[in-house]
């Protein structure tokens, strides 16, 4: 398991890849399906959850991804403490949707450069091909056998998540693969 | 190893699903007035059929949804994939 004092310089430069611990940062799953858990979440992060499947939205301070019909993840820096509170308060304790603080739960890991997709294609069997191409698109999927989600930031360059107990056998995994392609 | 069309997030390999086993078996009304016999029937009996079988299946690497999917088990053919509540397809 990665220290919890997150390893926030652990960088790894290579000739076409750039891997980054990206901690720490503000992650929130959410939950819901009624008319009025969309207007709250609207309200607050200003910006529209992403309904078609495999995508995102994002503004200048948050990121939403699409995980299934009626679950998203939030992540945004940590500064903006605020906002799980109000979210939670509007949302979870009125009944109209799930808020969950999972900001330990998920490590974010940074890759970018050339061979991006050529990393992800050697660990996990997920199809890159229109992904690499759609800037904002997200995945959830198998990398070297463990649970990921794949937030598609800018082309050739991505927001790894990975759950904190497998994140540093992954970490490991990339860095060592990383060297080989 | 075959690939999967999930009816949420599209085409998958395999390896990110799990197989719930067989479909559309309906609970008893009323379990308390079955003979154990009935009620073993329902609870561990299944088809297991050598031929197009309608399935349960779990995105478990994705979007964690439960579908339904007709698939051939002598060859892994899919022939319909449908979402939870949906009635199956008339093959």
């Amino acid at each position: 398991m990665l220290n919890t004092e997150y390893p926030i310089s652990e960088k790894k430069s290579l000739d076409d890849l750039e891997l980054t611990i990206s901690e720490p940062i503000k992650k929130i799953n959410i939950r819901g399906t009624k008319k009025e858990f969309f207007t709250k979440v609207g309200k607050i992060l200003s910006i529209i959850l992403p309904t078609e499947p495999n995508t995102s939205s994002s503004n200048q301070q948050f990121n939403a991804l699409w995980l299934s019909p009626d679950e998203w993840l939030v992540y945004f820096n940590e500064e903006n403490n605020n906002v799980y509170n109000d979210l939670f308060n509007e949302i979870s304790k009125l009944n109209f949707g799930s808020i969950v603080d999972v900001s330990n739960q998920w490590i974010c890991i940074n890759i970018n450069g050339k061979k991006t997709f050529d990393l992800l294609s050697s660990g996990s069997s997920f199809n890159f091909n229109n992904f690499k191409n759609t800037k904002n698109s997200v995945t959830q999927t198998l990398l070297n056998h463990t649970d990921v989600i794949i937030h598609h930031t800018e082309i050739n360059d991505i927001n790894l998540f990975v759950r904190r107990s497998f994140s540093e056998d992954l970490w490991l995994w990339i860095k060592d693969s990383a060297r080989f392609i | 190893m075959f690939v999967i069309n999930c009816p949420y997030c599209g085409e998958r390999d395999q390896s990110e699903f799990s197989c719930g086993g067989e479909a559309h078996i309906v609970r008893p009304k009323q379990p308390t007035e079955l003979s154990d016999d009935e009620w073993a029937e329902y609870l561990f009996m299944r088809k297991n059929i050598k031929g197009v079988q309608f399935e349960r299946w779990n995105h478990a690497h994705g979007c964690r949804k439960w579908f339904n999917m007709v698939r051939d088990t002598s060859n892994d053919k899919i022939h319909a994939v449908y979402k939870m509540g949906e009635k199956p397809p008339v093959l």
